[in-house]
């Protein structure tokens, strides 16, 4: 220390007092990327996630060996295992990354630079994305060994490769808004995997209940084939020369009107992906099947994601108050989409996340006005 | 004495947190090119203080201004401006020296070159030239700090504030310490130091503030602080005949008790007066052993205050 700390340049910094975004956010970003990457925690994650998703893959092709659409199955079983992997993954990745530099004692070194409250979120966001992005690609093998299979094309395995990267983000961006509101960083991973629950489970909840709020007394027409009873001998075997005529019944039941609440479902992690993916719906068979007739396939088989895709439409068109003796003798076949309800969806996750982030940046905000309590700043 | 673009000046200034006044009232200068101590016990709100300074909390009341700005609506210009050291050492463990220093400097919108080369320099100036690709968590306590000191000063700032940075050092540490503080305010730079080690301020600062329970109680140079009226201590051999002498020239004493050795302790006025006090004693064929201050000058004036301790 006895030597002088003469400035290199005469006038250093002087010029600007403000920091150019990209250089803040890369800066930050490289920052976290580099303690991240010089730590073990996210080697062991990864690890464990990769003997995870392979266990369960190789599980399930053992499974599903013998059923039609193979390859798509496998194909959604990994979308939905990575989705929900990913939905426990990234807010351990995120939700401490301001409080556990404040923790730390290193949060109050970043503030007094030049750098941005939005400046720093962003690039602590866009490090725990990037971290969690790697979970994705390391179950590639896995996602490109389902494609091998056949069965999938390339825009359904594009558009769930990409939703699957934009429900991380989002994840992440919740996370990060809550470390930054919360001071602790154990109370702010419980919140950021709460919200996620809120956002996984209780949406399921409060459709199921929601139900309730929906039911209306609806004249139910519901028609089938049958033998005509003059037909049937005593044993209730048909006479060989039977037709069979359509029995139309009608009856006053209860019903919900799931159309008036299937966009709760909408901020659901695992609709926004599965509404938004165009599941290929052509190669099944002809509705138009003789009637009590077996066909030999190909069934219609959706896998995990599909399912959902599905029940949500169905919940879209609410309960079917007509139903003719062709749709009941009918093999089951996949709706189409009528609107899409994922954009709902992402808009009420972004929205979440950017009140939490905006929340966060004015916490951020020095010189602080307010503290909370117990709390230093350095 | 502080011009409209240079120095600190504090005028007024109060902030709570809750229901606690860290800071109530606090009045404070800190001249360009001088060294400026801020003196005060535990929980006297030096921090609190320091932390506005550097533009982290917004006072309640009263104006600050760092570098002709006012952290609250120019934090930006300030930040260019300030280099603040914490008193809690925060170190990214798993980054370099350098990487360290690089990443801040790049904060303060330095050039990459630009930044390398003010980390090397600055490595040198803290002698951690050898640590600069070794991990920060590898570094002793007293490393960390002047790791602290370096980061504070990457942006070669006007200002510096430092929190207790004698904390944790060496004996050889601190005297570089001061060395770099005394080079620094002789460049024309602002430097404030907080501390409680009075007798290490002594010598690097120009002049003090004593703060107490969030109030400035006293301000003075340490020419001033020198011609106060100061405690001596004397010891002789046999310390009755030193008794005996005192008693003789009418000089009230007292015998210390917070020391090992037997030894008198004596008020005098000025320096002149301990000069014919001991010129006295010696003629008078006193065999006097020892005859110095008691204290340091920040340390008597520390004392003197008795605000805090009853």
């Amino acid at each position: 220390m006895s030597t002088v700390a003469e400035p290199s340049t005469p006038n250093p910094v002087r010029t600007t007092a403000r920091l150019p975004f990209h250089t803040a956010v890369r800066t930050v970003f490289l920052l976290e990327m580099k303690q991240r990457l010089r730590g073990k925690a996210w080697y062991w994650m990864l690890g464990i996630w990769f003997v995870v998703i392979g266990f369960i893959f190789v599980l399930a092709t053992g499974v599903i060996g013998t059923t039609d659409n193979q390859g798509g199955i496998l194909f959604d079983l990994v979308v939905g295992f990575v989705l929900f992997f990913g939905l426990l993954v990234a807010p351990g990745l995120s939700a401490n990354a301001v409080n556990g530099d404040r923790a730390g004692g290193t949060l109050a070194i970043l503030q007094v630079t030049l750098l941005t409250p939005g400046q720093l979120l962003a690039g602590k966001w866009l490090a725990s994305w990037v971290g969690s992005l790697a979970f994705l690609l390391l179950s590639s093998p896995f996602i490109f060994w389902a494609l091998a299979l056949g069965g999938v094309d390339a825009r359904e395995a594009l558009v769930s490769l990409l939703m699957l990267a934009v429900e991380l983000a989002v994840v992440c961006a919740i996370g990060v808004g809550v470390s930054a509101v919360a001071y602790r960083p154990l109370f702010s991973i419980v919140s950021t995997y709460m919200l996620v629950a809120l956002l996984a489970i209780g949406t399921l909840i409060v459709y199921g209940l929601s139900t309730q709020l929906v039911m209306e007394e609806r004249t139910m027409t519901t028609s089938y084939y049958t033998y005509p009873d003059s037909s049937v001998d005593d044993m209730g075997v048909p006479d060989a020369n039977a037709e069979l005529e359509c029995v139309t019944q009608t009856n006053l039941s209860m019903v919900p009107r799931t159309e008036y609440i299937t966009w709760i479902l909408s901020a659901n992690p695992f609709v926004v992906v599965a509404d938004a993916v165009p599941y290929n719906l052509e190669d099944y068979p002809d509705p138009e099947v003789p009637p009590g007739a077996l066909t030999n396939g190909p069934y219609y088989t959706p896998g995990v994601m599909e399912t959902i895709s599905q029940g949500v439409r169905a919940s879209q068109a609410g309960p079917d108050d007509n139903q003719t003796c062709e749709e009941s003798a009918q093999l089951m076949q996949p709706l189409p989409q009528g609107t899409p309800i994922w954009p709902l969806g992402l808009g009420i996750q972004v929205l979440l996340a950017g009140a939490l982030l905006l929340l966060g940046r004015r916490k951020l905000t020095m010189p602080a006005k307010r503290l909370a309590q117990g709390t230093r700043i350095a | 004495m502080t011009n409209e673009h240079g120095g600190i000046v504090v005028e007024g200034v109060a902030r709570s947190f809750g229901s606690v006044q860290a800071v109530r009232d606090i009045d404070f200068e800190a001249p360009p090119g001088e060294v400026t101590a801020l003196i005060g016990p535990n929980g006297s709100g030096k921090t609190t203080l320091l932390l506005m300074l550097a533009s982290l909390l917004a006072p309640d009341s009263g104006t600050v201004r760092v570098a002709g700005f006012d952290p609250v609506t120019q934090p930006a210009e300030v930040r260019t401006r300030v280099g603040w050291m914490p008193d809690t050492l925060g170190v990214w463990d798993s980054l370099t020296v350098l990487e360290v220093l690089k990443t801040v400097g790049a904060l303060y919108g330095m050039k990459a070159a630009e930044c390398a080369l003010r980390a090397d320099e600055l490595l040198v100036a803290v002698n951690l030239t050898e640590f600069g690709q070794q991990p920060a968590r590898v570094l002793s306590r007293g490393q960390q700090q002047r790791l602290s000191l370096a980061r504070a000063l990457i942006h070669d700032p006007e200002v510096l504030l430092l929190d207790e940075p004698a904390s944790g050092l060496d004996p050889g540490s601190r005297v570089e310490l001061r060395s770099l503080l005394r080079t620094l305010a002789a460049e024309g730079k602002t430097v404030v130091v907080s501390s409680h080690v009075l007798s290490e301020l002594d010598e690097i600062a120009d002049r003090a503030v004593f703060v107490s329970r969030g109030e400035s109680v006293k301000s003075q140079t340490l020419d001033e602080a020198g011609n106060q009226t100061r405690r001596y201590y004397v010891q002789a051999q046999p310390m009755a005949a030193l008794a005996e002498a005192l008693g003789r020239y009418g000089v009230r004493f007292e015998v210390r008790g917070d020391s090992r050795r037997e030894e008198f302790l004596v008020q005098l006025g000025s320096t002149a007066e301990a000069s014919w006090l001991l010129r006295t004693l010696v003629m008078g064929d006193v065999v006097v052993t020892a005859f110095a201050p008691a204290g340091g000058a920040l340390e008597e004036t520390y004392m003197s205050l008795d605000t805090d301790r009853r």
